[in-house]
């Protein structure tokens, strides 16, 4: 399973608009990025909390229901945030215009 | 401020009805400052819920997220998707739009 993960990252790392992707596991803890260790960490820190609370958030307003991925559009960037089971996958990307 | 944002949404009811006539399920046009719906297509328990939660909450920790990791930037649109619709969320200087797809 790891070789299919680092084809994935080197596949999604030649595309020209992304930043980076940031493969975070349930503790919080970056297991495999494209940036450097700060800003994953950086990254993963916030991500997981904003991922904790959607989750709550979703469950609240619906018990039927379940959050599946979530995307926040900033000044300058993208950030695309989808939680699996015992992992979170964060990818940054510069949207297109 | 309420009568503020009645005009703004009576001026682009047009415009309101075009989007929703579309795959939308419904939208949510709250004020930020006390958190009261201004105008809804949900009967009003799940409209407040909506805001409470998905505006209040939410939105807050995603713009402080956003802006602990880089201060300049701030947090223009939210996109929140479930299994069963998505949520499209904006969050403006006076209000919030939340649209139910």
């Amino acid at each position: 399973m790891s070789a299919e993960v680092e084809e994935m990252l080197k596949r999604y790392q030649g595309i020209k608009n992304i930043v980076g992707i940031i493969v975070v596991d349930n503790d919080g803890i970056a297991i495999k990025s494209t940036l450097d260790n700060q800003m994953s960490v950086h990254y993963a820190g916030h991500m997981q909390t904003v991922t904790e609370k959607a989750r709550q958030v979703i469950l609240d307003l619906d018990a039927a229901n379940e959050f599946t991925s979530m995307r926040m559009r900033t000044s300058y960037f993208e950030i695309m945030l989808m939680p699996h089971d015992n992992f979170f996958i964060v990818v940054i990307q510069n949207p297109c215009d | 401020m309420n009568r503020v944002l009645e005009d703004v949404i009576h001026r682009h009811a047009a415009n309101t009805d075009r989007i929703t006539a579309e795959n939308t399920l419904g939208y949510v046009v709250s004020d930020n400052t006390t958190g009261n719906v201004a105008a809804t297509s949900f009967d009003n328990t799940s409209a407040q819920g909506i805001v409470k939660h998905m505006n209040g909450i939410l939105v807050g920790i995603v713009q402080s997220a956003v802006r602990d990791l880089d201060p300049t930037n701030k947090l223009c649109y939210l996109r929140v998707q479930t299994r069963k619709f998505e949520y499209l969320v904006a969050p403006e200087e006076l209000f919030t739009i939340t649209v139910l797809q």
